[in-house]
């Protein structure tokens, strides 16, 4: 499973190895939730671990992230390895609407520079 | 060398299967790390389609040689599934049926360097896709 | 996936494909078989008598030839060599032709190949080896002299044909290498402060080129956490789609990994052209010059360039 971590009102979500279908919608619902029950304002799924990243995972980390907008959070995919990247942009997955970071802690960092950002710093 | 490798891909978690020993074979043939990526990606958006589309079938793993000795691996993608009623509409970008966004195909042609691809309605589609070292 | 700094025999074994079957058809190349095999021990106490004598031959005919010279100034390399040389040439008449009689020509082959041993220098040492064999396989006469002997040559050209393979490989190595290295040249990457990376590219770029940038640029982005990356292409020779659209394949994939590319270098002409060829330079991010592209780096970091009188200065702002 994915062990989702709070950080504030940030979330991080650390996938450890290869999900199935199922395990990947759990953690959408998972997800969802926790933003909900935390009023998170920020989610941040790594997945440093993955080797690859198919056509089916993109969509899956696009699907987490429009459903954490709706309800008011930022979503960073972070950890997105060298090989992987080159596999992805030659599958064509550009991955544009969704912000990349290098790691958590430029996730973190990124979330809060956008928050000062929309309050005015 | 070693012989043909078969997986039979009948659940998610034989896709997970069949990339790490794509990923394996690729690693033994000598490939880079990142062309072991790109192979892992290709089988990775093949299985998937016969989970999604045919229910079940298999991946066939095999090293190849050219006549020159330039090494490879061939993987094929078989299925006894529905088959693609219009091959050239699925292997255009952005072509969906079902819930995926169809980069399947297309997708895993851009990452492989040989890809063939034989499909009848009602029979069935054998996907095969070659990859050669630099 | 890396060669080896050091070559082990079984390496050599396997990536010369000698497994027990190519080396029984090698051994039929030469016409060598069973009888053959009956001959040369026949030879054994000849060779095994005259053995000391025959590996000075082999080595008196190197130090003939000037090219020889890093093997034998090297005392513990000869040392080895003759020894080696020794068991070898005892091997020849040992009666035991498989697998691990190959290896031991293949560690003397790569004896010679890091003493940088040439081809023909070692060939001109081996036929004067063989020749001495044969003056004192005929001297001592008998109706099988000339018999045996041929056996002996035959395994002569069987061994000559395995070390140059090893000769051959190592060089194809060693020149392999030393392209790689060239090419790692070819494509630093600096850091020009923390976060920031500059790419000065210079040349052509073709398709392998584009992806050794992509993979160094990708790596050292890891590396350093770098957040911007300048890629200069002033240098480029030609820009045109194929090379733009390997520039855009490595922006969207330092993208993927949190890192903006700022492309400066790219002439109007350029960038004119690739717009009429129908492809989206804006994603590039596009900068004229160098200097203006390490300016937009820093605002993108944070950072402000102040200019006081005369003199530049940095402020963190």
């Amino acid at each position: 499973m994915v062990p989702v971590l709070k950080f504030g009102d940030v979330l991080v979500a650390s996938i450890l190895a290869a999900l199935s279908d199922e395990d990947l919608d759990e953690l959408r619902c998972e997800v969802v939730e926790s933003v909900g029950r935390f009023r998170a304002r920020g989610v941040i799924i790594d997945v440093t671990a993955l080797d690859v990243l198919d056509s089916f995972a993109t969509r899956t980390l696009r699907g987490i992230a429009h459903a954490a907008q709706l309800r008011g959070a930022d979503t960073i995919v972070v950890g997105i390895q060298p090989d992987v990247a080159v596999a992805m942009v030659q599958l064509g997955l550009g991955l544009e609407d969704i912000t990349t970071a290098l790691d958590v802690e430029d996730g973190m960092t990124l979330l809060d520079e956008r928050r000062r950002s929309r309050h005015g710093s | 060398m070693a012989a043909e490798e078969l997986i039979p891909i009948a659940h998610e978690r034989d896709i997970v299967s069949a990339r790490q020993r794509g990923r394996q074979l690729a690693s033994e043939c000598g490939f880079s790390t990142r062309d072991q990526t790109l192979i892992a990606t290709a089988i990775s958006e093949v299985a998937r389609n016969i989970v999604a589309y045919a229910r079940e079938g298999h991946i066939v793993l095999e090293p190849i040689e050219k006549p020159d000795g330039r090494r490879g691996i061939s993987v094929a993608a078989i299925d006894r599934g529905p088959g693609i009623a219009d091959v050239e509409l699925a292997m255009r970008d952005g072509y969906s049926t079902g819930k995926s966004l169809g980069l399947g195909l297309p997708g895993a042609r851009r990452l492989m360097d040989e890809f063939e691809i034989e499909t009848a309605m009602g029979k069935g589609t054998t996907i095969r896709m070659r990859k050669w070292m630099p | 996936m890396e060669p080896a700094r050091h070559a082990t025999e079984q390496t050599l074994m396997r990536e010369l494909g000698l497994d027990t079957q190519n080396i029984d058809r090698r051994k039929r190349h030469f016409t060598f078989g069973p009888d053959d095999v009956v001959k040369l021990v026949a030879l054994r106490p000849i060779v095994a008598a005259h053995a000391a004598e025959l590996v000075d031959v082999f080595f008196d005919q190197l130090v003939a030839i000037d090219e020889a010279k890093t093997l034998l100034s090297n005392h513990e390399l000869t040392d080895r060599a003759r020894t080696m040389k020794r068991e070898h040439l005892l091997a020849m008449v040992g009666g035991t032709y498989d697998a691990s009689y190959v290896e031991q020509r293949l560690r003397l082959g790569l004896l010679y190949a890091r003493a940088g041993l040439d081809t023909r220098v070692f060939l001109g040492a081996f036929q004067a080896l063989v020749r001495s064999v044969g003056v004192r396989v005929m001297r001592e006469g008998g109706a099988e002299a000339f018999d045996r002997f041929t056996s002996f040559e035959k395994l002569a050209f069987f061994d000559v044909s395995i070390i140059l393979d090893v000769l051959v490989y190592e060089r194809e190595r060693t020149i392999r290498q030393q392209q790689e290295a060239i090419r790692e040249l070819s494509t630093p990457v600096l850091q020009l402060r923390n976060r920031l990376l500059l790419l000065p590219i210079i040349g052509v770029i073709d398709t392998h080129r584009a992806q050794l940038i992509t993979d160094g640029l990708l790596r050292s982005i890891r590396a350093n956490r770098a957040r911007v990356a300048v890629m200069d292409v002033t240098g480029v020779a030609t820009i045109d789609s194929k090379v733009a659209h390997h520039l855009l394949q490595t922006v969207s994939a330092a993208r993927l990994m949190g890192a903006h590319v700022i492309v400066t270098g790219l002439s109007s002409d350029v960038a004119q052209s690739l717009v009429a060829i129908g492809l989206d330079v804006g994603r590039f991010n596009t900068v004229g010059d160098l200097q203006g592209g390490l300016e937009e780096a820093e605002r993108i970091l944070g950072f402000e360039i102040v200019q006081r009188q005369g003199d530049h200065g940095v402020r963190v702002g």
